[in-house]
């Protein structure tokens, strides 16, 4: 199971910096806002599974609770000055 | 290019979720000595649904719920939550914010009566974080001057 755990992370751990390609030479707005709100969904997986190997997952869960909403009001910022400037 | 338009799903999902965000704030301040998080990351929080109301509903309506003024006053009383405690302190023969002498009105003992005074100061900074929060936000979406200002200088 550890190892499984380990393999997954590292696995999202790359795929961040795949994701982060599309944030710096991605085509227009929309597909940096998505590209980024992608690199949250990751984050807050990669962080529960940490807090699976520190045995202390409802802390985690806590931390990943607020990641996810601050993920979320910052895309809808993000597309709110989309929607003033563009 | 992009048509501004009555924004519905945006609106709704926001109206559902800034009470859960709230209630989540709130269990954040509680549980701020068992588990991460405290006044601070719960004022944030706090702070931040009042973010998300201001950009999907708009300035008129947030500033009918809670205005500037509202605000200014919540983080004065946030300030004064933390220094009244930590005056009372003081009046009990106590170190500043020392907790421990608070079992003498409250009437605990005083390990409890410090488990208290922590969560009482925590309270006091969450309000204090929340109303600046959201008023350096309406200061900086607003540039400054409110629109209700600017009709009247006009």
């Amino acid at each position: 199971m550890n190892n499984f755990l380990i393999v997954i992370t590292l696995a999202l751990c790359l795929l961040v910096f795949v994701v982060l390609y599309r944030v710096v030479f991605g085509p227009g707005v929309f597909n940096r806002i998505a590209a980024i709100s992608a690199i949250g969904t990751k984050t807050l997986v990669i962080l529960i599974i940490f807090g699976y190997f520190y045995n202390r997952v409802e802390m985690f869960i806590d931390i990943s609770l607020v990641y996810a909403l601050l993920n979320f009001i910052g895309c809808v910022a993000a597309a709110k000055y989309l929607e003033t400037e563009g | 290019m992009i048509i501004r338009g009555e924004d519905i799903i945006i609106k709704t999902i926001s109206r559902v979720l800034v009470p859960f965000i709230q209630l989540y704030a709130l269990y954040v301040i509680m549980h701020g000595h068992y588990s991460p998080g405290g006044g601070f990351q719960g004022g944030v929080i706090l702070g931040a649904s009042m973010v998300l109301l201001f950009i999907t509903h708009g300035y008129a309506e947030v500033n009918r719920k809670f205005s500037e003024n509202i605000a200014v006053l919540f983080s004065s009383i946030g300030v004064l939550i933390y220094s009244g405690i930590g005056f009372l302190c003081l009046l009990l023969l106590g170190n500043y914010l020392d907790y421990s002498k608070l079992y003498k009105i409250l009437s605990v003992d005083p390990a409890h009566a410090r488990s208290l005074g922590i969560l009482g100061v925590e309270i006091g900074v969450g309000f204090a974080v929340m109303a600046v929060m959201f008023s350096i936000f309406f200061d900086i979406s607003t540039g400054g001057v409110s629109p209700d200002d600017e009709e009247e200088a006009e």
